[in-house]
């Protein structure tokens, strides 16, 4: 087992190429990336270009995002984002990632009805089920019906589809100060991804406020002022039976500005404190003894 | 009095849906590089090349009512170039009751279209796309007259309808899954064919591992293979594995077929019975299985 094993960072939170951001990542001990679909198109050597960095980094991708405001939609605007769905898929596939990551919807032409929501989702599963593709649906703090995970987890319960899952976003779940204690109710097994990150405040009570905070500052877990709620998100996750993988999902203009190696390092210690500090893991042993059992 | 409602849950009768109307296989197809080499498999099978394609190298091979597709056109084979050359399982077409309306019920669930490239006058049949790049194509017109009529022209002289060697005919087919995928794909036969789950203590043949479906019409049978987790190298790509072949006497097919050549597998574990028998894997990747057929329809 890696010493950071199940833990891993996004490309969002750095600046820089993607292969600049591999590096980091790499340097910082983690074997795996969240991938963004702008890491992918922006690549100098296009989308091709970018899946063959992504492979020669060795990191595994931990999934890849993000698609927005797809459920929901009826006639052309359906069409539309069926359309903008296959084309990501296949960026997924080509990169080797087992997980979309889609967040709720925000439109206002959407319709607020659970089950049509539930429907489509279904649908995008079907969609990525022949590309070994899971699709983790996650809750927006600001989504227009959906913006807390005990509403996701209805629309994925009411899709009833296997490789539809939720995807649990701490920060949303600060922000919009949903309890915990709902965790308990989600299957683990249906868990598809875990984003961590805190943030400098306790207070967000509107959609603008949760917006420029999840955009411009959040920050590893251990650096703000959630950590406590965050340690016990991830215990009773791991109580529960999840074994699936957690990545820092810090969007902050700071870090923006700073070398890479650097907000890398910030990454490594708060997945430490995570490992050690919060769940008490056990070191791996070293590799020379693993040899001499075999 | 008050009013009585009718009693007509008492015995949980079964709907079996059927929303496309299936009813069974109409082709199955192979895509290869080598066309000859897998005819003279097809051959040894009992199969007969009965008339080629009009526009495209492709060869429709028939016995009995199984028809099958030997594909060679080079943008089609291509698919079977990835796989070290081996011929594929490249395409199933279904029999439905409206091909366009089967196939624009599976769009809307979710299944991916695959563009059509027929040629001026030749049919446009519809299709959707499968496991590992495969088809499952709609075919509609079957009763009143034959899609290879349009398509294909006989090859002079060669019986157009050559009886089935041994009365064989299309049992099932067998599709290697990733590892832990079967919800999945189970998920996806049930929601797009309405395929339907047969209990585990229901199997047939001598290769009873995985889960195993039955069309809704319960014409044919589709089995789903996970790796075998004991073996460390068995993570080979999604595929549309292998075809099967029912019929009602094993032993004396098994015969007949090893007289004109076939080869069966033939070890300790897993040898020719009255319950079925495979064919020793040919070209790298054909591989044919046998089944006894108790009854028709199979399941349900």
């Amino acid at each position: 087992m890696h010493k950071l094993d199940r833990f891993g960072m996004d490309t969002i939170t750095m600046a820089g190429t993607l292969d600049a951001k591999l590096a980091a990542m790499r340097n910082a001990g983690f074997d795996q990336v969240m991938l963004m679909a702008r890491d992918l198109v922006g690549h100098p050597g296009g989308v091709a270009g970018a899946v063959q960095a992504v492979q020669a980094s060795g990191l595994r991708p931990t999934g890849f995002q993000v698609l927005r405001d797809f459920e929901g939609l009826s006639g052309h605007l359906h069409e539309y984002k069926i359309d903008i769905a296959k084309s990501m898929l296949h960026m997924c596939q080509a990169t080797g990632s087992k997980v979309l990551l889609v967040c709720s919807s925000t439109s206002r032409h959407a319709t607020q009805d659970l089950d049509e929501l539930a429907r489509d989702l279904r649908k995008l599963a079907m969609l990525a089920l022949p590309l070994g593709i899971r699709v983790a649906y996650e809750g927006l703090s600001w989504g227009r019906t959906v913006n807390e995970y005990t509403t996701s987890w209805d629309v994925v319960c009411r899709a009833d589809f296997p490789n539809l899952g939720i995807g649990l976003d701490s920060f949303h779940i600060f922000a919009a100060k949903t309890s915990l204690s709902a965790l308990g109710d989600l299957d683990p097994d249906r868990i598809f991804l875990v984003q961590l990150s805190d943030f400098m405040w306790n207070e967000t009570p509107s959609f603008e406020e949760r917006i420029n905070t999840a955009r411009t500052f959040r920050v590893f877990p251990g650096e703000g002022v959630h950590s406590e709620q965050l340690a016990d998100m991830v215990i009773q996750l791991e109580q529960m039976g999840y074994r699936g993988d957690y990545s820092f999902e810090v969007f902050n203009d700071d870090y923006q500005q700073l070398p890479l190696d650097t907000v890398a390092q910030r990454a490594r210690k708060s997945a430490l404190w995570l490992i050690e500090d919060v769940l008490h893991r056990p070191v791996p042993l070293p590799a020379w003894t693993r040899q001499a059992a075999a | 009095m008050p009013h009585q409602a009718p009693a007509i849950d008492r015995e949980a009768v079964p709907q079996m849906p059927n929303r496309l109307g299936l009813e069974g296989i109409e082709f199955i197809e192979y895509a290869t590089t080598r066309p000859q080499a897998l005819g003279h498999v097809l051959e040894a099978m009992g199969f007969r090349a009965v008339a080629r394609h009009r526009s495209r190298e492709v060869v429709l091979y028939r016995q009995g009512r199984m028809n099958l597709v030997v594909n060679a056109h080079a943008a089609d084979a291509r698919v079977s170039a990835t796989v070290d050359g081996h011929p594929v399982i490249s395409a199933v077409a279904f029999r439905v009751k409206d091909a366009q309306t089967a196939h624009q019920s599976c769009i809307s669930l979710g299944a991916w279209d695959v563009a059509s490239h027929a040629q001026a006058m030749e049919l446009h049949i519809p299709a959707i796309q499968g496991p590992g790049g495969s088809r499952f194509y709609f075919v509609d017109r079957w009763r009143e007259f034959s899609i290879y009529d349009v398509d294909f022209v006989p090859i002079p002289g060669v019986e157009q309808q050559p009886p089935a060697l041994c009365d064989m005919g299309y049992f099932g087919i067998v599709q290697y899954i990733g590892a832990s995928r079967t919800r999945e794909w189970v998920a996806y036969l049930e929601t797009l064919f309405n395929f339907i789950t047969i209990p585990d203590d229901k199997r047939f043949g001598i290769l009873p591992s995985g889960t195993l479906m039955s069309s809704p019409c319960g014409s044919f049978l589709w089995q789903l293979v996970e790796p075998d987790p004991r073996l460390e190298d068995d993570a080979g790509p999604e595929c549309l594995q292998r075809v099967g072949l029912g019929l009602p006497d094993v032993p004396a097919a098994v015969a007949q077929l090893q007289a004109r050549g076939v080869e069966f597998v033939d070890s300790a574990t897993l040898h020719p019975e009255d319950r079925g028998a495979l064919t020793r894997s040919v070209l790298g990747s054909v591989s044919f299985e046998l089944v006894h057929q108790p009854r028709q329809p199979l399941y349900v």
